[in-house]
């Protein structure tokens, strides 16, 4: 209870809520500019936040990220471009409605269900993270070791990409973190002799070069594409949502409760918490057909789905400093570089920090509510943002983040080399999301590994010895072989002849 | 501009043997039986892997060795699309000698009036935004941006 009032006490805080409310409006404005995406927001907010406690800095993330997921759904209504890849599934379906002139009822469906959505998925953060950090803390390396193997198997499993190209990019993000000393040895390896390597690659700059560069290089081609008309929503935006949730409340908890579970699989996100919701609405409606023609109950489970997922994308950060999505990658090395490192023991030592983010999560859902409906009644104006002024803008916004990651220049030749690579994975089909998390889970999947071998002695046998580790080991087991035998099927079928 | 199957899992198949070559260079520790060579090569392995099935995929599919999008052939976007890591490249050269504010400014005017913004509105945009995120990084944040020319003055 102690932990609670003081947690009270640092979020209510004026600095604390300033840095919400701006934050909150950076994220409305980056969610709703087509090709900005909510990734990318965190990346350019880290450095901003490199500087503060950690209570606002996490705040920072945790609003911006909110509502940038919901304001995605703003242009792919009213231009059918989804604002961020969370929204992209029922981009079509939202554009459908606003030609059949419910822009209004579209709008205020994404606005209150992702409000609803959110705090089902906070809820659950909160109910089930104290319970599993019970249960991790007398976790030994063999179960992080698998588990941190299930996360980023899951990264890849989960993306749609080709297998094989995912665990390319996984192999390369893992082999990126073994830049640097050692931590065993001492030695240091793959540094070159150079100095700023021998500190490992940086994580930030990284990001930023991978998520904002290779974007910046892809949208620079198409800047002077002329934009299109913007439709406007005029009127009461909550009128018909009673009829709606009358109506399709089992949807708007099964969006909920599928996103929720999504969020929490460690390396599945917002997006795919979309996609899946949206197909499972197909799949059990009664009306399947009207489906793509301006239904709104896709939309309900979707929008639901995607602003779920983002709670409980902190279940495996916050209790095995294992990231649920790209985000929480971010939010687990910003916790390291604030000297805390996520685990089970946060929640014994830090417990006002945590609940510090529960009260964010709540409060950056319920502020959802009013700012969604500002930036809904002024979309023309943010969406009428000339490209040709924002683009370089934010280059200059990443050169200086990525500088002030290392107060040096490495951290922009870092950014511009990941931002070069990011581009060319992205041409041929590489994720780059399993990237980014075998980087952020390099470490401790190498110490884990390397520690669970001596404790072994070369008995691989000992990996099982442990009944959650065995169990855990068996699951991972289970998705290659999974993923192997679907592999082997694909590809005599995917060679034409 | 992407690569087929083939050409890539060749350039990928290199670099894992490289990774491995480099690894070799790794001392042992007598008595220790897992050194720091064990966990690279166990992914420079796992990249030759992947490279390996990319590369007999790709000779089964017999797709052109490289294929080329539209824009890259124009020669004003292929311009618009170098700038960006051009700028970023330019920025690395001339910011410690030029010092931040005037290459942020010239930075953003160049990008802003190549992509065709009026004068009018990208001058003033581009000054203000370089007074503000100096302003913020530098001055909030402490922030060591290089002060080049303006040295003197700030």
């Amino acid at each position: 209870m102690d932990a609670l009032m003081q947690a009270f006490g640092l979020v209510f805080d004026p600095f604390v809520l300033a840095v919400i409310g701006l934050s909150a409006i950076f994220g409305m404005f980056v969610g709703a500019m087509p090709g900005l995406t909510a990734t990318m927001a965190t990346a350019l907010l880290v450095p901003v936040t490199f500087f503060m406690p950690p209570v606002p800095a996490l705040g920072a993330i945790v609003t911006a990220t909110t509502m940038a997921i919901f304001a995605g759904d703003i242009p792919g209504a009213m231009l059918r471009m989804p604002g961020t890849p969370a929204s992209a599934a029922y981009a079509d379906e939202s554009y459908a409605m606003t030609q059949k002139g419910q822009l209004n009822l579209c709008m205020g469906v994404n606005l209150v269900f992702s409000v609803g959505g959110g705090l089902i998925g906070v809820a659950v953060l909160i109910a089930f993270a104290p319970m599993l950090a019970e249960v991790a803390i007398n976790f030994s390396s063999y179960e992080y070791f698998w588990l941190a193997c299930l996360g980023l198997t899951c990264a890849v499993f989960m993306s749609n990409a080709d297998p094989v190209k995912g665990f390319l990019s996984l192999f390369f993000g893992l082999l990126l973190a073994t830049v640097g000393i050692d931590p065993a040895a001492g030695f240091p390896r793959f540094t070159f002799d150079d100095v700023n390597l021998m500190g490992g690659v940086n994580f930030i700059a990284t990001m930023i070069g991978m998520f904002a560069v290779s974007e910046l290089m892809r949208g620079a081609v198409t800047v002077d594409a002329t934009t299109k008309v913007v439709a406007q929503a005029v009127g009461n935006l909550f009128r018909g949502i009673g009829g709606v949730f009358r109506r399709y409340w089992l949807n708007f908890l099964r969006g909920s409760f599928i996103g929720t579970a999504i969020g929490a699989l460690p390396g599945a996100g917002a997006d795919i918490a979309a996609w899946i919701s949206y197909a499972v609405s197909k799949r059990f409606s009664k009306q399947p057909e009207k489906f793509g023609t301006g239904e709104v109950e896709g939309i309900v489970d979707a929008t639901s789905a995607n602003n779920s997922a983002l709670g409980s994308a902190w279940i495996p950060a916050l209790v095995f400093g294992i990231p649920g999505d790209s985000i929480t990658a971010i939010v687990i090395g910003v916790l390291y570089m604030k000297g805390m490192n996520p685990g089970p023991t946060v929640f014994q030592e830090n417990p006002q920090l945590i609940y510090s983010v529960f009260l964010i999560f709540i409060l950056a859902n319920l502020i959802m509510l009013p700012l969604g409906w500002v930036a809904i009644k002024s979309a023309r104006q943010i969406l009428r943002v000339p490209r040709n002024l924002l683009l370089p803008v934010i280059l200059l916004f990443c050169l200086v983040g990525s500088f002030a990651m290392t107060n040096s220049l490495y951290g922009v030749v870092l950014m511009l080399c990941m931002g070069i690579l990011g581009w060319i994975m992205e041409e041929h089909g590489i994720p780059i999301a399993p990237l980014i998390l075998g980087l952020v889970l390099g470490e401790l999947l190498e110490q884990t590994f390397v520690q669970s071998m001596i404790k072994a002695d070369g008995d691989y046998l000992d990996f099982f010895s442990r009944p959650i580790a065995g169990v855990l080991g068996v699951v991972t087991l289970t998705i290659w072989l999974v993923m192997l035998a679907r592999g082997f099927r694909r590809g005599p079928v995917a060679a034409p002849a | 501009m992407r690569m087929n199957d083939a050409l890539l899992g060749a350039i990928l198949l290199g670099f894992a043997g490289w990774v491995w070559w480099l690894t070799s260079f790794f001392p042992a520790f007598p008595g220790q039986d897992y050194g720091p060579n064990l966990f690279p090569r166990i992914l420079a392995a796992g990249i030759g892997l992947c490279a390996l099935v990319l590369l007999m995929r790709g000779l089964r599919n017999r797709a052109p060795l490289l294929t080329v999008e539209g824009w890259v052939v124009e020669p004003a976007r292929l311009t618009s699309f170098l700038l960006i890591p051009g700028a970023a490249l330019a920025y690395i050269l001339v910011s410690e000698p030029l010092g931040f504010i005037p290459t942020a400014f010239l930075l953003l005017l160049g990008l802003s009036l190549w992509f065709r913004a009026r004068p009018a509105v990208a001058l003033p945009v581009s000054a203000g935004m370089t007074l503000l995120v100096h302003w913020f990084f530098a001055g909030l944040m402490r922030v060591p941006l290089p002060r080049g020319i303006l040295d003197s003055v700030l």
